[in-house]
């Protein structure tokens, strides 16, 4: 097992640095006390990656994604993308990642409840396009998100609104959002937290899916240990430091499993 | 681009967003309605007073009157500003019409012939103007020598001379003429065939030394058309007589008369109230007070007019400065009330907008997650602001219009409805409500609303664009 698993990492060893954090620590005012929620975070992700980020409630997962994923500025530590600091941009900048670079899926799915399901899908494209050279790449950026919604089961769902559909199918439009862009890295907070274990396993088998075939850099957070398995890699978040899990010499990984 | 999708959407689904645009458009026609309606009043005011007055008047300050005034009339017609002058008396005294109707009326003596020259007096008469107005004609030169509607001799049997009693014009509202609930006026069918006698007191300033035999004056008249010149003043209690026969009647015709201590004759030169002055259209009406007040002194020197005939020469706006610094006060006030309502909305829509900025916090986090700038963001919320400011006063000019254009209408109905009358013609001087629209005031008025909605949105708008993402998220 351990051999099978040496095969799927090592040729990933190879791949180039996608991400790197370096001495990530972020705190919060509580009143007149300051929370510590990460101390000190390294992290080192290659392209092509599937990393589940696991820890108890309350441990920073969700901080230490927003961090890696421009949503959030840490107090100090730096984030390295594709070999540059990012943690020094501006707002606007760092505005520009997350719509071209990055792609996030929540656990409460935060959809518009305006918009229907092409519509919310198109909300990448329709806020890096001005509304002029939209209209002109209107057909083809269409004709992507409906196909990336039909991949995802969404065929007979694209004008219904976000009320109108299940939870299942509120996490496959929030996917096809994050990936309407094709972003680099894909975060994902939780993203079955709030679904049945089926629809649950549904969602894990998309995130697999496009690992396995496009080779998406998916980073994961999640307190499910089983969940965590499916992936490459597996950190702990554990007081403000990330940890190997205990049984790090053997990762389980899907596909023995 | 996903600024103006997301504005249309929010646009028609939220109900807020309704409420908002409502808000707006009832500011919008409150301040356009009351702003109409109180310019229109000033704008009337001040319209229908020179309407009845020449541009510069020459005015005894006594009963006496001015003496030697057709001199001074002919001088000033000569000067190359002025268009026409023309005299005019103003007196008051009793009517009794046909023993049916008596009272104190204030009265003036008008040459009808001329008067038109000086002012827009006979636009207010109905049988003699607006009838022809109505009936797409044009209308003739009033007189008071009407062609009587019936052969007045008859009504008169015992008097020979029925036929050569003068023409008297008489105010609407002197005679009970008044607007039905539609609008249209309503006259007393016996109007036209009916005699009136006024009876006028004689104030001579000579009488002290003088001997002058009468000192009261009764005269028939018949009454041969009616005035509505929408000032309340004037046409509820003003009656309109021949100047000759006026200027006879007190005593201020040229006279012969005896100084008892000296035995001396003496004539007194003929007098008016008044000398109405019309001025060129582009000249300067003050500088035209100055000449003609320097042709009254000079005429008061030649003449050797006495002190006891004080004289003013005035501009119109001059001689009506009582009631035209009441419009300025007014003016004022209604610019303190528009700045008080404009308040009022543009924190009505901050409030609103605030509440939507509070509502929508987690679609911030949403689309700023998907990478929307702060600046976007701010402009969704601004969008937002001018849309409703648009759409809002573009409605609120619509119902204004219709209020305003409808106001008295509506006025007739709440009194007969609900007895409630706002509008009281012995305040406001006019017997209707103005129902004009001026385009200036209206383009004021919708810029106005317009940026105050901007105003209104841009406090939320900058705090929704301030908001940390990952705390909008976290938003419940
Ligand atoms: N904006 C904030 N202000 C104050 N405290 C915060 C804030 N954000 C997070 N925290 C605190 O930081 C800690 C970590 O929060 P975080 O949401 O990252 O945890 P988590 O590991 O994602 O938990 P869960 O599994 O429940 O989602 C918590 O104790 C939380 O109370
Ligand atoms: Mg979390």
């Amino acid at each position: 097992m351990a051999q099978t698993a040496q095969q799927t990492i090592s040729p990933k060893t190879e791949a180039a640095i996608i991400l790197r954090a370096k001495g990530l620590r972020k705190s919060f005012r509580m009143g007149d006390t300051r929370i510590e929620v990460l101390k000190s975070v390294d992290l080192t992700i290659r392209q092509g990656e599937f990393i589940a980020i696991e820890g108890r409630s309350g441990s920073g997962k969700s901080t230490l994604l927003h961090l890696l994923g421009a949503l959030d500025e840490a107090d100090s530590g730096s984030i390295e993308f594709d070999g540059r600091d990012i943690s020094t941009l501006g707002s606007t900048a760092r505005s520009h990642l997350r719509n071209t670079q990055f792609g996030f899926v929540f656990q409460f799915y935060h959809l518009l409840p305006e918009l229907n399901v092409l519509e919310n899908t198109l909300l990448g494209p329709m806020i890096e396009y001005s509304w002029l050279s939209f209209r002109s790449h209107r057909s083809e950026l269409r004709k992507r998100a409906v196909a990336l919604l039909v991949q995802l089961g969404l065929e007979h769902r694209l004008k219904h609104k976000p009320s109108q559909i299940s939870g299942g199918e509120r996490q496959r439009v929030a996917i096809a959002r994050a990936l309407m862009n094709s972003p680099r890295v894909l975060f994902a907070d939780e993203p079955t937290g709030n679904l049945d274990a089926d629809t649950g396993r549904q969602i894990m088998s998309v995130l697999e899916r496009l690992h396995r075939e496009s080779a998406q850099t998916i980073i994961m957070v999640t307190h499910d240990r089983s969940l965590a398995r499916q992936a490459d890699r597996t950190l702990i978040l554990k007081e403000g430091k990330l940890d190997r899990p205990a049984d790090s010499a053997a990762p389980a990984s899907a596909a023995t499993a | 681009m996903y600024k103006l999708h997301l504005i249309l959407k929010y646009l028609r689904k939220r109900r807020i967003a309704w409420v908002s645009l409502i808000a707006v458009m009832l500011c919008t026609t409150m301040v356009l309605v009351v702003i109409s309606v109180m310019g229109g009043w000033l704008r009337m005011f001040r319209q229908s007073f020179h309407g009845l007055s020449g541009d510069v008047l020459v005015e005894a300050d006594s009963l006496a009157g001015i003496p030697h005034y057709q001199e001074m009339i002919d001088k000033i017609q000569k000067l190359p500003e002025v268009e026409a002058a023309v005299p005019t008396i103003r007196t008051f005294g009793l009517i009794n019409i046909a023993n049916q109707l008596r009272k104190g009326v204030q009265v003036l003596g008008l040459p009808m012939d001329q008067i038109g020259k000086v002012n827009k007096f006979p636009e207010s008469l109905h049988r003699q103007y607006q009838k022809y107005i109505d009936e797409g004609k044009k209308p003739p030169t009033p007189s008071f020598g009407l062609v009587p509607k019936v052969p007045y001799q008859l009504l008169a049997p015992n008097d020979k001379r029925a036929l050569e009693r003068p023409g008297m014009v008489v105010g609407v509202g002197v005679v009970g003429i008044h607007k039905d609930k539609n609008g249209k006026w309503v006259r007393p069918d016996w109007l036209y065939e009916n005699w009136a006698k006024l009876t006028v007191v004689q104030v001579n300033p000579e009488s002290a030394v003088l001997d002058l035999s009468k000192s009261q004056a009764d005269t028939y008249y018949w009454i041969v058309d009616d005035s509505s010149t929408k000032v309340y003043q004037y046409d509820s209690q003003t009656v309109y007589v021949p100047f000759d026969i006026l200027q006879r009647d007190l005593g201020m015709d040229q006279q012969q008369a005896t100084n008892p201590n000296t035995g001396e004759k003496v004539t007194i030169p003929a007098r008016t109230s008044d000398i109405q002055i019309k001025v060129k259209p582009g000249f300067d009406l003050v500088a035209v007070r100055e000449k003609v007040g320097r042709i009254v002194d000079e005429v008061r020197k030649e003449r050797n007019i006495g002190a006891y005939y004080p004289i003013t020469v005035e501009t119109w706006e001059e001689s009506q400065k009582v009631w035209l610094g009441a419009i300025e006060n007014e003016k004022s006030l209604v610019t303190f009330l528009f700045g008080l309502i404009s308040i009022v909305a543009i924190f009505l829509i901050f409030c609103i907008f605030y509440m939507i900025v509070v509502e929508k916090t987690r679609d911030i986090g949403i689309i700023k997650s998907v990478g929307a700038t702060s600046g976007g963001v701010a402009a969704i919320f601004l969008g937002y602001g001018t849309a409703i400011g648009i759409v809002g006063s573009g409605l609120g000019l619509l119902m204004g219009y219709l209020i305003v254009h409808n106001i008295n209408y509506l006025h007739t109905e709440l009194g007969r409805q609900l007895g409630i009358v706002i509008w009281n013609p012995e305040v406001y001087a006019f017997d209707i409500i103005p129902n004009t629209m001026n385009p200036i005031e209206v383009t004021v008025i919708l810029s106005v609303a317009i940026v105050a909605s901007i105003l209104g949105a841009l406090v939320p708008a900058i705090r929704a664009a301030r908001m940390n993402p990952v705390e909008s998220l976290r938003w419940e």
